[in-house]
Order: C-alpha cells, then structure tokens, then sequence
C-alpha cells in the first residue's frame, strides 16, 4: 500500500524548548491515522510541519510525495485541512465563504450539499461570526472538504461538538474512508479514536510513546480500556517516581 | 481568472459591508470638492489666469481617495489578514500570495476610479469644470501616483508586525500627507515655509503631476517627481514581495 504521508526523524524547536524531538511515522492510504497526546505534546506543531506552515529543524517529511514548498499548489489541490482555530474575514456570511474557498481548488466539490451534510445549509446566509462554536467547527470541515481531497488534516476535529454532531461526523467520516480518502486527525476523546483510528501514534514531549493500532495499544498496557491506555502512556515520569517512592 | 474574480468579487462586498472606505475614499473626496467648488465657485485660480481654483484643484482632490485607499485602507486590511491568520489560512490552498495582494490592491485601485469618476461627473455638472490638458497625460500620472501609493501601503502591510503598528504607521503617513501635499488643503494657500517643507512628500510631487496634466500648462520638471515615485514604487513593492509572510 501506497505512504501517503511519511514522517521521518522530524525534529522542531522553538527557541530551546522542544517541541518534537525524532518523530517517525507512516500512514497508509485511505487509512485514519490518530496523532495523540496532551496538550503541548507536538501534535500541531507535527501538522504545521507536514504542511509546510513550520519548517522543521531536522528530519524528513512528505505528503503525497510532494514538497511543501516548491510543490505547494500541487499538494493543496489534493489536502484538505482544518486547523484547531477558525479564521476567516470580518463580516463574511457561511456561503460567501464557501465561495470564495470553492473557487481556489480546480475540482471543488459542491459547497451546498456539504453544507447540507453537515447540517449547515439553513445557516447559508448567516454571518460566520454569528454561528454556534459547534456550527463554527463543522462549518471548517466543511471547507477540509471542498477541495474534493485525497488527504485530509483535521485538528481536534469535534472540540466544541454536541454528542448528536459528532456521531454524525463520525458517520461522514467513515463515509469518506471507505471513499479511499486518507485522513490524519488529533482528538483528545478516545471514544472517537476508537471507533475511527486504523492506527494511531501516542505523543509525549514531542517523542512517540506509542505507534500502532487501538487493540495493541491497550494489549501493550496493564489496561483493559483503552482510556486508562491512553493515561497510561502518557502520564508523566514526576507521577511514576512519586508513587513507586511512597509503594 | 474566475478565482481571482470571485475573490474581488466577495472580499468587494466584504469592503463595502465595513464602510470606512465608503466615507473616507467615496465620501470626503466628494465633500470636500463640493466645499471647495461652493466656497471659490468659478472665480479664477489667479487673477488672469485661464483656469478656475476648483479645476486647478481638481487633480489633487483626485488622490484623497487614493491617500485613503493606498496608505490606510490597504495596509490595515493586510496586516489584519496575517494577525488574525487569515493568511494561513490560505496558505494551505493552493493560492499564491501574489493573487491575495492583487485583490486587494484592485480593490482599492476600484475605489479610486470611482472616486474619480464621481469628482468628474459632479465637477462637470455642476462646476462647469472640464479637463484642459491631454486625457491620457492625465490619467497616466493618475496612475503612476495610484501605484506609488499603493506600493507604500503594501509595505506597510507587509512589514508592520501587527495591525496596531500598522495602524499608527498608516495614520503617521495618511494624515500629514492629506493635510500637507495638498490634497485637501490647497497648496496654493499654504504660507512659503509650508509649501517647502510639502514638496518633500511624495504625494505632493504626484499632485503637481496631476496638475500639470489635468491644466494643460507646460511640462517642464515633471522628469524628477516622475523618476522620484518609480523609484519609490519599485523599491516598495521589491520589499513587500521579498518580505512577504503568511504569519
């Protein structure tokens, strides 16, 4: 199977503090790929540097075997992406928005029926600013969407959602899974993670504690649920020593 | 072609809907020629002189909207476009930073010709006004002075760290060079010490172009100015382009 999206040995830095340190990984095509970890753990900072909005320091990336820089127009006809903050203009209405995003990709696809999908097309008119933040946040898949993508990023993909909205994102994104489209999402709810995530890497202080799928994450663990996993992998070594001081 | 006529078509609106360019590229232009046209009527600029005050201010009425579009409008929308990281936005499409700029620069490039239009149109009605020199001499310093202003504004836009800066930066530009080039307050009124220290900006050097062309006198010292704000625009726009960034 085709590496749709290759990490190797990734390394950034903000000014002495690391924020990813050696990352490597691999997601397949038409696979769900979950980056985990806390917050500050480096999973936007991963994305921002598969996207080429962040250089990295060290170590390779690619996705669709395309450089983000010298091929960025290429790439981002076949990426969709959803970053963790919603921006858009002053006074700009749902479909205006939608518009104007259409018109950038060559094979949009059709803004009214994505908006129908998500719920979204009686809100066409309304300003973007005036919607619900858990509207806002499908409204920005939505756009992930349009450009009829191959690849899709989605950054904390359902914060802000109701349990109804993110069952029905759930769904959609099945849907496109099984249409072939890869996806790479970070969530902080392991619920989601495990009804979506084909495979998912468990991020600490920028370094892998964990690469594999849902089942061999909690088989690796002294869990039963894949919750307690997930804390388990990531809790911090100051916990570890205090309890096994007092044990 | 379509993305970037969508774009100017809906980012338009999204002008429109904020109204400050309305009052101050559109409106005061037109306020201020009223004034001027009621309070020296068709009197002569000077005694003997084959020209009215109004037609000799005509071409420096012209630039307020330019003013107004070039350092204050266009700056501000640029630098508010990066901080609030609308531009990152569009970096993860496959638009080029060169299409962005375009839009707005024809936006306010719109905005001036209205405003010129208007002036004409209402000068000529109501003033008797008409247009002594060469049409095309004309409007090619018009332009000349629309692009010196609207590579500053870019510069500004580009370069100021954020919109608070830039806003300082736009009024420091925008208020001395309305006040003291000319272009509200004539230049003909203005005490000797006054018109030497206005003939350093560079706006007030275009004005004379305007007036020049638009009166039909002689063309003579027009080589400098001319030279002075190429120079400027292809310096300020070189900058801009260098030292653009999507955040």
């Amino acid at each position: 199977m085709e590496e749709v999206i290759k990490v190797k040995n990734l390394t950034k830095s903000y000014g002495g503090t690391i924020a990813v340190d050696g990352l490597s990984f691999s997601v397949l095509r038409g696979m769900v790929f979950g980056l985990l970890g806390a917050n500050g753990a480096g999973k936007s900072t991963t994305i921002e540097c598969l996207l080429g909005t962040k250089k990295p320091d060290g170590g390779t990336v690619a996705v669709l075997d395309r450089n983000t820089k010298s091929q960025r127009k290429e790439l981002f006809e076949q990426v969709g992406v959803q970053f963790q903050e919603a921006n858009f203009q002053d006074k700009i209405t749902v479909m205006e928005l939608c518009e104007v995003t259409a018109t950038l990709y060559k094979n949009a696809a059709d803004a009214r029926e994505l908006l129908r999908q998500f719920g979204l097309v009686d809100k066409a008119k309304r300003f973007v600013s005036d919607l619900s933040g858990g509207e806002r946040q499908r409204l920005f898949i939505v756009f992930a969407l349009l450009p009829n993508p191959q690849v899709v990023f989605l950054d904390e993909l359902t914060t802000g959602l109701d349990a109804k909205a993110r069952r029905d994102v759930w769904k959609l994104l099945s849907d496109l899974k099984d249409k072939g489209v890869t996806i790479l999402l970070t969530s902080h709810f392991m619920d989601e993670v495990e009804a979506l995530c084909d495979k998912i890497c468990i991020l600490k202080h920028g370094q892998a504690v964990f690469y594999g799928t849902v089942a061999e994450a909690v088989a690796s663990s002294p869990c039963n649920q894949f919750e307690d996993a997930y804390l388990w992998y990531t809790k911090e070594e100051t916990d570890d020593e205090a309890i096994s001081h007092h044990a | 072609m379509k993305p970037f006529l969508t774009m100017l078509k809906i980012e338009w609106k999204l002008s429109l809907r904020g109204m400050d360019m309305v009052i101050f590229a559109i409106c005061m232009p037109l306020v201020v020629f009223i004034l001027i046209g009621m309070i020296y009527g068709s009197k002569p600029a000077f005694p003997g002189a084959r020209f009215t005050f109004l037609e000799q201010s005509f071409g420096a009425l012209t630039t307020i909207s330019i003013c107004a579009g070039g350092v204050m409008g266009l700056p501000l929308v640029v630098s508010e476009y990066r901080s609030r990281k609308i531009l990152r936005r569009f970096q993860v499409t496959p638009v080029s930073p060169a299409m962005i700029l375009s839009v707005q620069l024809m936006i306010y490039t719109l905005y001036s010709l209205l405003s010129l239009g208007l002036l004409y149109l209402t000068g000529r009605l109501f003033f008797g006004i008409s247009l002594r020199g060469s049409l095309l001499a004309f409007l090619g310093s018009y332009l000349l002075v629309l692009l010196t202003m609207l590579s500053i504004g870019m510069l500004v836009g580009g370069l100021a760290p954020n919109p608070k800066i830039a806003g300082v930066i736009a009024s420091l530009l925008y208020f001395p060079m309305l006040l003291f080039s000319g272009a509200t307050l004539p230049y003909e009124v203005m005490p000797l010490g006054l018109q030497r220290a206005s003939d350093l900006l560079p706006l007030t050097q275009g004005i004379k172009l305007l007036k020049v062309t638009s009166l039909g006198l002689p063309i003579n010292h027009v080589v400098l100015p001319i030279m002075i704000m190429l120079a400027l625009t292809t310096v300020c726009i070189g900058v801009s382009l260098k030292y653009f960034k999507w955040e």
